[in-house]
Formats: structure tokens, C-alpha cells, sequence
């Protein structure tokens, strides 16, 4: 193959996929006019989804942050027999399809689950959906950012007379932010799409376990313009969300480039 | 390049000689929860969507590829047939509500009355998908609306009210007792009086856009046939017709 043959199949290649990934995204705005996708959000079921939404991802990171990044730093500063085991146990969800997360969180905390609470159908019964599946994200960036600390800037705080939580929190703790951050974010993201493990283990009900995705289901053949409104409301905050990741990764990048506070060492 | 060639031949290959096994195309057929079991002991050929029939009506006007289409009401197949895009529907069976609990009946529910102790956890299916607005009309009917205050989630169908009782998470749950005799053993019935019960007629149509017309109609004329209409009836189905 000639190079210039080469060149523009890459070209075409990047502009099919291009195409191919935008198109959908594109069409949601395109659909019906701005103004009517704007009315929309006015109606009382995209209002009781996004406060259920915004609820429950509030409490589900939560959870996630406070108890994910003490379990990430010693998952990523121990060594110790089974570590990778462990590590990937933690990741498992991550791939795991949605209406399996869904089926496990049922026979786990159903009625009749191996913990037999009365979970199911409860606000928190979302809460814990979200976790679930958006938890992992975090611990892996989280695990990943804090294994990226130079193990010699703590020594040095050891040395110079800091306990292991002080350590924890002044050293390892800013170091690490950039990409405690990013994770965060995508488990954020990742948080508020969930749909398979919700509607199976939480049910659908306005108000009370109806998030943004179960609403853009529960109205598609009711109303399909709200189903469109639902949808680009998602299409803006996680396009938010990723903006702020970039952002995000642009600034910590600029930080360690100009050698403020100590400079992580690049070689992770 | 090569080899994935090959393996595109391979593919038409297979696939033409598995239509031709079949002797023709199967048909597309867009059919109710509720018929789940029961369509292919009928006929094992088609492919067969079973969902909610308003998600499946909503589905077919987005220009879904179905030929034919059975829903578990006559009004959502009247309207897609005033928008002319499936013909006239026709009843093709009849069915009744139940209320199902858990084998175990954790919150001891033995009549429909029972729904109004506070703290049972109901669930029902959508008042869009026809078993929720059936649900509705049983509880109107019986002057029960108060109850509910007493519902924990609204499913997508029938199916979904099914699993969420069979599981023992919900203590109640509205069905078709076609549905319920698909769990036996899981899931207790408690019977709805006959004055109570709405009328529940199923409709079948053709959908305008298929490319198999003539297929589909044959298909709906076999379904209304006495050897598919027994196999309804055996499934617990009530005769088209009221005698």
C-alpha cells in the first residue's frame, strides 16, 4: 500500500468513527426544537427523577469516597499475600452487566437474601445500586493514584516525626488528588447512568426510586419528548463531568510540570 | 482480509441455508408479556419481542421491524391503527386479573381487601402498560384506590410484577392468571370476583410496514385457527368470544 493510500484510509477511519459516535448524541438535540426540549424540563416527572438522581448519587459517592479512598491507599501501600486477589475482586463489578449486579444485590440484600434486609424498593435500595457499580471506578483510579506516590516523600514525612494518619492526609492524601478526582468523576458519571441494577433491585417509582434513566424508560411511550429532554439533560452533565476531568488532569499536569509542593515522581 | 473473507461467505452461507431449512423467513412478531409462554408452543418458527405492548406500540412507530402485532388490550392497536400504521386489530383471546402473593406470604394477605393494611409493599405495572390500567380499574371497580398509597414500584409489564412477587420482595402483585400459572408453586392467587374483573380482550394486527404482509396475515389467521386457540385455552387464556 502506497503511504498516501495508508494516510487517507486513516483519515476516513477517523472521520466513520467520528461520525458514527457523535451522530446519536447530536440527534437528541436535533430532534424536536430547543424550545420545546427546554418546556419539558419543566414537567413534574424530569423535576422528582432529578432530585431522586441527585440524591441518591450524593449519598452513593459519598459512601464511595469516604469509605473507598482509605481501602484504595492500603490496597495500594501494603503488599501482602492475595493483594492481587483482592484488587481484582474489587474491580469485578466493573464488568459485570448491569442486570447481574441487579440479581446479585437482590439475592445478597433482598428479602430473602443472604443478609435478608428489606432494602428493595427503598430510596437507599438506589443508593446502595449505585455504589455498587460506580464504587469500583473510583477504587481503581484511586488504588492507581495513590501506588503513583514517591514511597520516598513518605518516608521523609516519617522520619521527620509524622504518624501514619498524618501521613495519610498531608502527604499521601494531596498527592494523590489529581487522580482521586478523576476517578471520582467517572464514578460520578458512571453513578448517575445506572439503570440495569436499579430497576431490578429498587423497582420505579416517581419520587421515591425513579432516577433520570428509569424516567427516559418509564416515559418512552408516554411521552417521547420528555424521554428526549431526560436525555439531553444527561448528554450536558456528563459532558460537564468530563470537562471537568480534563480540566482537572490539565491542571495537576501543570502542577507537577512547574514543580509546586512535591512533585510526584513521573515514573509510575 | 482474506480470512475474513472467507468468513463472510461462511456466514451467508449459514445463513441462507437455515432460511431455507425454514422453507421462508420467520416472521418478526411483536407480542405482549403476557403471551411469553404461550406463542411459541404455537408456533416455534417466528421471532418473537415480548415487552410491554405500549413499549412495543412505541417501538413500532419509532419504525420498528415488526410484521405482526398482539397486545393485551385493544386500545393501544386501535390507535396505531387510526395513525394507519397496522390494520384493523381483532380480538384473539380474553383474559382475567388475579392478585398473586409469595408461596410464603410474608404479609398474610388472603383477599383483595387485605391491600388496605399500611406498610404492604404493592407493586403494580405502569398505568401505560395494559395490566397497570386494568389494575386500575379492578381497584375502581372495588372502590379500593386508597391502596395505592401502598405501591412500592411501578413495573414495565406484566412479567416484571411476576418476578418481583415470585422473588418474595413484593407481598402483593396485580397478574394475569396466565401469568401466575407460570409460577406455580412460587406464588399464591387470590381471585378477583367476576364484577370486578375489567374486560380484558387481546388484539392482533399486521403491521402496515412489514415486508411479509401476506405472511402475517396468514399468520393471524392461523392464530384465530382452533388448533392455536386451544393451545391458549390450555395455557388458561378465555375464549375469543363470550359464550
Amino acid at each position: 500500500m502506497s503511504r498516501g493510500v495508508f494516510a487517507a484510509a486513516l483519515v476516513v477511519a477517523t472521520l466513520a468513527a467520528l461520525g458514527f459516535l457523535v451522530l446519536p448524541v447530536v440527534a437528541i438535540f436535533t430532534h424536536v426544537s430547543p424550545l420545546t426540549l427546554a418546556s419539558q424540563l419543566t414537567n413534574p416527572v424530569v423535576d422528582d427523577a432529578l432530585r431522586v438522581s441527585a440524591i441518591t448519587s450524593l449519598e452513593a459517592q459519598a459512601l464511595v469516597l469516604l469509605v473507598g479512598t482509605p481501602a484504595a491507599y492500603l490496597l495500594a501501600r501494603r503488599r501482602f499475600r492475595g493483594r492481587a486477589l483482592l484488587v481484582a475482586l474489587v474491580e469485578l463489578p466493573l464488568v459485570l452487566p448491569p442486570a447481574v449486579a441487579g440479581i446479585g444485590l437482590l439475592v445478597a440484600f433482598g428479602r430473602f437474601g443472604l443478609l435478608g434486609t428489606g432494602l428493595p424498593f427503598t430510596q437507599l435500595a438506589v443508593t446502595v445500586a449505585v455504589a455498587f457499580v460506580s464504587g469500583p471506578l473510583y477504587l481503581r483510579s484511586a488504588i492507581a493514584a495513590f501506588e503513583a506516590v514517591d514511597e520516598r516523600l513518605l518516608d521523609a514525612a516519617r522520619t521527620l516525626g509524622a504518624g501514619p494518619a498524618r501521613r495519610f492526609l498531608r502527604v499521601a492524601l494531596p498527592l494523590a488528588g489529581g487522580g482521586l478526582a478523576a476517578g471520582e468523576a467517572l464514578a460520578l458519571a458512571r453513578g448517575l447512568g445506572e439503570f440495569g441494577a436499579t430497576i431490578m433491585f429498587a423497582g420505579s417509582l416517581q419520587k421515591v426510586t425513579q432516577t433520570l434513566p428509569l424516567a427516559i424508560y418509564a416515559e418512552f411511550d408516554v411521552n417521547f419528548d420528555v424521554t428526549l429532554a431526560i436525555s439531553a439533560l444527561l448528554v450536558l452533565i456528563s459532558a460537564a463531568i468530563l470537562l471537568s476531568l480534563k480540566l482537572a488532569s490539565a491542571w495537576t499536569l501543570s502542577l507537577r510540570r512547574s514543580g509546586f509542593r512535591f512533585a510526584p515522581s513521573t515514573s509510575t | 482480509m482474506r480470512r475474513l473473507a472467507l468468513l463472510a461467505a461462511v456466514a451467508a452461507l449459514v445463513a441462507v441455508g437455515t432460511a431455507e431449512a425454514a422453507g421462508r423467513t420467520p416472521l418478526t412478531v411483536y407480542a405482549a408479556s403476557s403471551l411469553t409462554n404461550v406463542f411459541p408452543q404455537i408456533d416455534a418458527q417466528e421471532h418473537y419481542s415480548f415487552a410491554g405492548s405500549n413499549t412495543l406500540a412505541a417501538q413500532i412507530e419509532q419504525g420498528a421491524p415488526a410484521d405482526v402485532f398482539a397486545s393485551a388490550n385493544m386500545a393501544i392497536p386501535l390507535q396505531l391503527y387510526a395513525k394507519g400504521l397496522v390494520t384493523k386489530p381483532v380480538v384473539f383471546t380474553r383474559n382475567a386479573l388475579v392478585l398473586i402473593v409469595p408461596a410464603s406470604n410474608p404479609a398474610a394477605i388472603h383477599s383483595v381487601y387485605d391491600l388496605r393494611r399500611p406498610g404492604i409493599r404493592l407493586v403494580v405495572a405502569a398505568p401505560t402498560v395494559p395490566v397497570g390500567a386494568y389494575t386500575l380499574q379492578v381497584l375502581q371497580n372495588m372502590a379500593l384506590t386508597s391502596v395505592l398509597s401502598n405501591v412500592v414500584s411501578r413495573e414495565a409489564d406484566v412479567r416484571d410484577v411476576l418476578a418481583k412477587v415470585a422473588l418474595g420482595e413484593a407481598d402483593a402483585g396485580f397478574v394475569y392468571s396466565t401469568d401466575a400459572r407460570t409460577a406455580q408453586g412460587r406464588v399464591r392467587v387470590i381471585r378477583i370476583p367476576a364484577w370486578a374483573q375489567p374486560k380484558v380482550q387481546y388484539g392482533v394486527c399486521v403491521v402496515k410496514a412489514s415486508a411479509h404482509r401476506a405472511q402475517a396475515q396468514a399468520w393471524v389467521a392461523r392464530l384465530l385457527g382452533r388448533q392455536a386457540q386451544a393451545k391458549l385455552l390450555a395455557a388458561g387464556f378465555l375464549p375469543r368470544a363470550k359464550r
